[in-house]
């Protein structure tokens, strides 16, 4: 794709993230606020984290394509202490989630949700995509859809 | 391999959950000097070498062993060690093998061990960039399960602290152990959280220490100082979706599989067992090995242990006579990755746990590793 930033340069823009050939295009995909997954061009099914074939049908055309990012909270945690992070103060514990994602069964993505109580990150609860920044890239995060009582 | 193969000997050095002022190199010597003598053979008569750290090559070095044929360095957790040890006896590539595991203070586990700088030189990459917090990834992933294990169930925070319990009891009977203060629930309910739902008696001590084992024919095993336990099925569990936050659900991942295997393979099963020994690095693994191995119904471990609770001694005795990790555990011996559990199934089978002696051992189920790739199990006996 055109315009597109070089290896090196992407391995600098995320620092710490384990980077290679079969996940590079969902961290490109973060540069321009698009949560990548990848998905087999012959069967059509998600996978993830990044596979160099599809697991289902053994097809070499995966790519890796925008997911809506719309979804429910499968697993949530909250870490009281953590790896250091900028921006990440764990004197408020910080929320970790899994989310199973709309596209597919199964098909789940792990980041915080911003902008909400503690006490309404709860497994179940619908949520959306948002955008944060990590040392300057963009990071892909998780919104409740829907406000809690 | 069906009781062909046979673990001769265990030592072990205990544990403590302080930074010793030694290298894993003395603390594996050290158990491995002493499973040695125990086993009555002499060091040249050792052709294989199986452990974690340090490398099969320092070891062989640090014990003077002359000449192996065989060696591997497999990931933990250590029925791994022992299942492929096993295999290069039955197959032939060597004889007796030195299985060992030295459990070290790591300077991820603590900040006491960040301070020393010779673990600091032991940790390759220790300086490098790592990931963010927003991960299930590694150990994070049993916190995300056990939130996942307290919704689907219904159950509370309780059922996990059951197994702290359970473990820190034992400990307080076990002189190898490095936690040895009784823990009641009000003490596990006011510890401090440190991944919710899971708080600081939910995870593994860092321990330094180590445990060594003899690994031979069932044959020669005969020929030596202790009595046989053997080897009746080993299996390393595994299923497609394997990372941690892909994984399908408690009821879908390696221990089902660990379960499924040993059920075919062993000659025996829980009714049949005298000791029982599910991990318990984080708490809900254990209430979820529980649950798979068919004590109960998924999600009524917790409900199970309260309803074989020997409130006398602070611990579950199933059925009355089947305790559930007499050493204590990774959560309060130490985070042995497991060679804990299996040296004290070995000591028990050989008559040698000394006081924690179940009376007349004669068979035990190790269910060793978490969820996701590192789910194991050994069916042990005594003839």
């Amino acid at each position: 794709m055109a315009n597109e930033i070089s290896d090196d340069e992407l391995v600098q823009r995320f620092p710490g993230e384990g980077i290679t050939h079969d996940n590079a295009a969902h961290y490109r995909g973060r540069l321009r606020r698009e949560l990548l997954m990848n998905r087999c061009g012959d069967c059509g099914r998600w996978h993830a984290p990044p596979k160099p074939i599809c697991p289902d049908c053994w097809s070499s055309r995966v790519s890796a394509e925008p997911v809506s990012g719309e979804g429910v909270i499968f697993m949530a945690i909250l870490l009281h202490r953590g790896p250091p992070a900028p921006g990440v103060d764990y004197s408020t514990p910080y929320p970790v989630v899994t989310v199973e994602l709309d596209e597919q069964p199964g098909l789940r993505f792990t980041s915080t949700v911003v902008g909400a109580d503690n006490n309404d990150i709860r497994i179940g609860a619908a949520v959306r995509l948002d955008w944060s920044n990590r040392v300057g890239a963009p990071m892909p995060v998780f919104a409740l859809k829907k406000p809690q009582a | 391999m069906k009781d062909r193969v046979a673990i001769a000997a265990a030592s072990t050095t205990g544990f403590v959950a302080k930074n010793l002022g030694r290298s894993q190199a003395s603390l594996a010597a050290e158990a491995c000097v002493d499973v040695i003598k125990k086993s009555g053979i002499a060091r040249d008569e050792i052709d294989g070498l199986c452990g974690s750290w340090p490398s099969a090559a320092v070891l062989q070095s640090v014990l003077g062993i002359p000449e192996v044929t065989w060696f591997g360095n497999p990931v933990i957790p250590i029925v791994d060690h022992v299942a492929t040890a096993a295999a290069a006896v039955h197959a032939g590539l060597c004889e007796v093998v030195l299985v060992y595991h030295a459990a070290y203070r790591a300077v991820w586990n603590t900040g006491s061990a960040l301070k020393d700088p010779f673990r600091r030189i032991a940790t390759p990459g220790l300086s490098d960039p790592h990931p963010g917090p927003e991960t299930m990834a590694a150990a994070v992933g049993y916190t995300g399960w056990a939130s996942r294990y307290m919704y689907e169930y219904g159950v509370t925070r309780e059922d996990f602290g059951l197994v702290a319990i359970n473990s820190r009891s034992h400990a307080v009977g076990n002189p190898a152990a490095a936690m040895r203060e009784p823990m009641t629930m009000d003490d596990y309910l006011s510890a401090p959280m440190v991944r919710e739902p899971l708080c600081l008696y939910d995870m593994d001590v860092a321990v330094d220490g180590a445990d060594a084992f003899i690994v031979t024919t069932t044959e020669r095993a005969r020929d030596m100082a202790l009595p046989p336990v053997l080897i009746n099925a080993a299996v390393l569990g595994q299923v497609r979706h394997n990372e941690e936050d892909q994984t399908v659900s408690l009821r879908q991942h390696g221990q089902q599989v660990v379960v499924d295997t040993l059920k075919s393979k062993s000659d025996f099963w829980i009714d049949d067992i005298d000791v029982y020994f599910p991990y318990d690095g984080f708490t809900p693994i254990t209430l979820n090995w529980i649950d798979n191995a068919g004590w109960c119904k998924p999600g009524e471990a917790g409900a199970f242990l309260r309803e074989h609770w020997d409130s006398e001694q602070g611990y579950a005795l199933i059925n009355g006579r089947i305790p559930v990790n007499p050493h204590g555990g990774s959560l309060s011996e130490g985070a042995t990755q497991a060679s804990g559990h299996i040296r004290e199934a070995v000591h028990q089978l050989q008559g040698l746990a000394g006081d924690r002696q179940v009376t007349d051992a004669r068979r035990a189920l190790v269910t060793a590793g978490g969820f996701f790739f590192n789910a194991q199990g050994l069916t042990l006996h005594r003839p």
